[in-house]
């Protein structure tokens, strides 16, 4: 399903109209999450994972295509930051500490491709795929506007992948290729680290950044961008 | 173009047959594999909940009556309660899981064992939606002012496949370690009986109605493979083989592909769709959840996870658990008959008033369908 075209008329029982425009938002986003998902897993090279017919190649494949996202999450949080004004200092106290929780691990993502039998020269050559070009643009294109708060619409779909599909995917691929912890210690870090920051995001959306004009659809517009381009680039691995 | 019609629910009816089986009683009657207890059979009845079920095989496991004779007792049950007539009905819609026979449809068959007049005739074969997919095509008929009235209903005589000589031709290599639990897991799941609507364009004049507000139905079948399925071996799309490529059917029954399985891992993937649907229809502003007086769910409360539960609460979408209603527990998991039961004991109970609103949710795992149906309970009397 798709949530364009949505009309104006949010349901839920809050009585006051922040509450309920945060809980209007925080279901465009779930309802953003489950159509990414569903696509997710038609994607070629996660649909080879589904059906038991990945191969070592394949895991390679998905590490050197996704390190150039890991290294380029860090820095466009970063810049997010510096785009957030004053006016909201404490949300930008957040980016930043997010960007430093995560912009070194990409060092751990190569280090599983090592230990799986790649060489740290080929994953550092290894450059953007076309689709991860498209996302990557499109994601400092975001970060650069003036507090870019609809970043967090991005983040829901980027997290959730953390959350609610690193741990089955590292089980599958452990499974499939026999692989032990250690050849998959980024997924599983993710899978064990990436809590549910469904209450910080609440705070976040309650916080005021909801009355900036248009805040709202931009969180969900961006969160659905986000997802085509992150399904585009899973689609276009091995395409350098 | 002609004004469309306000459509009521106006009588519920419900068939089960026999008296309630136990959990402990419920192999005497499917009988044991290979004459192994099933090492499943707990374990699944724990998970899924239900204490007692009805089965129309009786003590001896022979059937005591047909899949469509069940359905006629439904409907007999529903007119007894309806200002309509059994000759006065236009228009009969019948869902089931599988019919008695192959050719024709299951409607063909209760129609022609209601003693009603000629109607106009739908025949849904789907899984648990099937049953909505009846009561939105009567919905529609009386809508659009097609026919008056309608009764809408569905059967399901699910037990006859689990009886332990439908699995013995598939699995008798492999008796000491009994059939697999997808294999299983239906089998201590689901169980017999019937229920059945009549709607009609106007409310009745004594007692109460269910306004049928909207209905919404919708098929995820683009996004996923079979989940809930018989007719082939194995659900995975490459080996996906009809039970009638074989070369007769004892050799699909050998093959395993005439029994009931559910792949759980297609099941935990739809949940997601699932929830997104419904959160949609809040977002849109058709459901608004504060205004629910009873959720009947053909799915437990208890099952949802805790993270499911926690992403309703936040995103303002959860209808707290004392306004869930189910009977699934006592009654059984009849398929697509669940919602008719259910609605039969809502309505006949005595407890409804007029204004409030009443919200069905039918899933399939199937192939990934999703329903839902928004009824508030009228007064006659008041009605204009």
């Amino acid at each position: 399903m798709t949530v364009q075209n949505r009309p104006r008329k949010p349901g839920g029982h809050g009585d006051d109209g922040g509450a309920a425009l945060v809980q209007s938002v925080l279901r465009q986003l779930y309802m953003t999450w489950a159509d990414f998902e569903s696509r997710l897993t038609q994607v070629p090279i996660i649909d080879k994972l589904y059906r038991g017919k990945f191969r070592m190649e394949d895991y390679h494949l998905v590490l050197l295509n996704h390190r150039q996202q890991v290294i380029e999450g860090g820095r466009w949080i970063a810049l997010a930051a510096s785009s957030i004004s004053h006016d909201f200092a404490d949300l930008r106290t957040i980016f930043l500490n997010h960007a430093v929780a995560e912009h070194r691990d990409y060092r751990m993502l190569e280090a599983d491709f090592i230990k799986a039998g790649g060489t740290r020269d080929q994953i550092q050559r290894y450059g953007k795929n076309l689709g991860a070009e498209a996302l990557s643009a499109w994601m400092f294109h975001r970060a650069a506007q003036p507090n870019p708060f609809d970043l967090l619409g991005a983040m829901y779909i980027i997290e959730g992948l953390g959350k609610r599909f690193a741990d089955e995917f590292a089980q599958r691929i452990q499974s499939q290729l026999g692989l032990s912890d250690e050849h998959l210690t980024f997924y599983r870090y993710h899978a064990g680290a990436d809590e549910d920051h469904l209450d910080e995001l609440v705070e976040v959306l309650a916080s005021g950044i909801l009355d900036i004009p248009g805040m709202p659809d931009t969180i969900t517009k961006t969160a659905r961008v986000t997802g085509r381009l992150y399904l585009l680039q899973l689609e276009e691995v091995g395409n350098h | 173009m002609t004004e469309l019609m306000q459509v009521y629910l106006n009588a519920l009816g419900a068939f089960l047959p026999g008296p309630p089986i136990t959990n402990d009683e419920a192999e005497s009657y499917l009988g044991m594999i290979h004459g192994v207890p099933s090492r499943h059979r707990a374990s699944v009845q724990k998970r899924n909940g239900v204490k007692t079920r009805y089965y129309a095989l009786g003590p001896d496991r022979q059937p005591r009556y047909s899949n469509a004779e069940m359905a006629v007792l439904a409907i007999q049950d529903a007119l007894k309660r309806s200002e309509v007539s059994v000759g006065d009905l236009e228009f009969m819609a019948a869902a089931t899981t599988q019919g008695d026979l192959l050719v024709p449809g299951h409607a063909s068959a209760i129609h022609g064992m209601l003693g009603a007049p000629p109607l106009e005739l739908a025949n849904f074969q789907s899984v648990c939606a099937g049953g909505m997919m009846a009561i939105k095509s009567a919905y529609l008929q009386v809508r659009a002012g097609e026919n008056e009235n309608g009764v809408a209903c569905a059967s399901e005589f699910s037990s006859r496949w689990f009886q332990n000589e439908k699995y013995e031709p598939a699995l008798s290599d492999n008796e000491e370690d009994g059939a697999p639990i997808d294999m299983e897991f239906l089998r201590w799941t689901l169980s017999d009986g019937a229920g059945a609507a009549i709607l009609e364009s106007r409310p009745n004049q004594q007692g109460i109605s269910l306004r049928i507000d909207w209905i919404d139905l919708r098929s995820y079948a683009n996004l996923f493979e079979t989940c809930m399925y018989a007719g082939s071996r194995s659900n995975a799309d490459a080996s996906v083989k009809p039970w009638s490529h074989y070369t007769d059917p004892s050799a699909a029954a050998q093959d395993a592909a005439m029994l009931l399985k559910q792949d759980f891992e297609q099941l935990y993937r739809m949940f997601p769709t699932w929830i997104a649907h419904y959160v949609g229809l809040v977002e849109r502003g058709k459901i608004v959840v504060g205004e629910i007086d009873y959720f009947l769910a053909h799915y437990s409360a208890k099952s949802l996870r805790e993270r499911m539960v926690r992403l309703l609460q936040k995103t303002g979408c959860m209808i707290p658990e004392e306004k869930w209603f189910t009977n699934l527990y006592t009654k059984g998991n009849t398929g697509s008959a669940s919602i008719y039961i259910m609605l039969e004991e809502l309505m006949n109970g005595g407890t409804l008033e007029p204004g409030q609103k009443i919200l069905c949710f039918v899933p399939e795992s199937g192939r990934s369908i999703v329903s839902f149906a928004l009824l508030t309970v009228v007064d006659g009397k008041e009605c204009p």
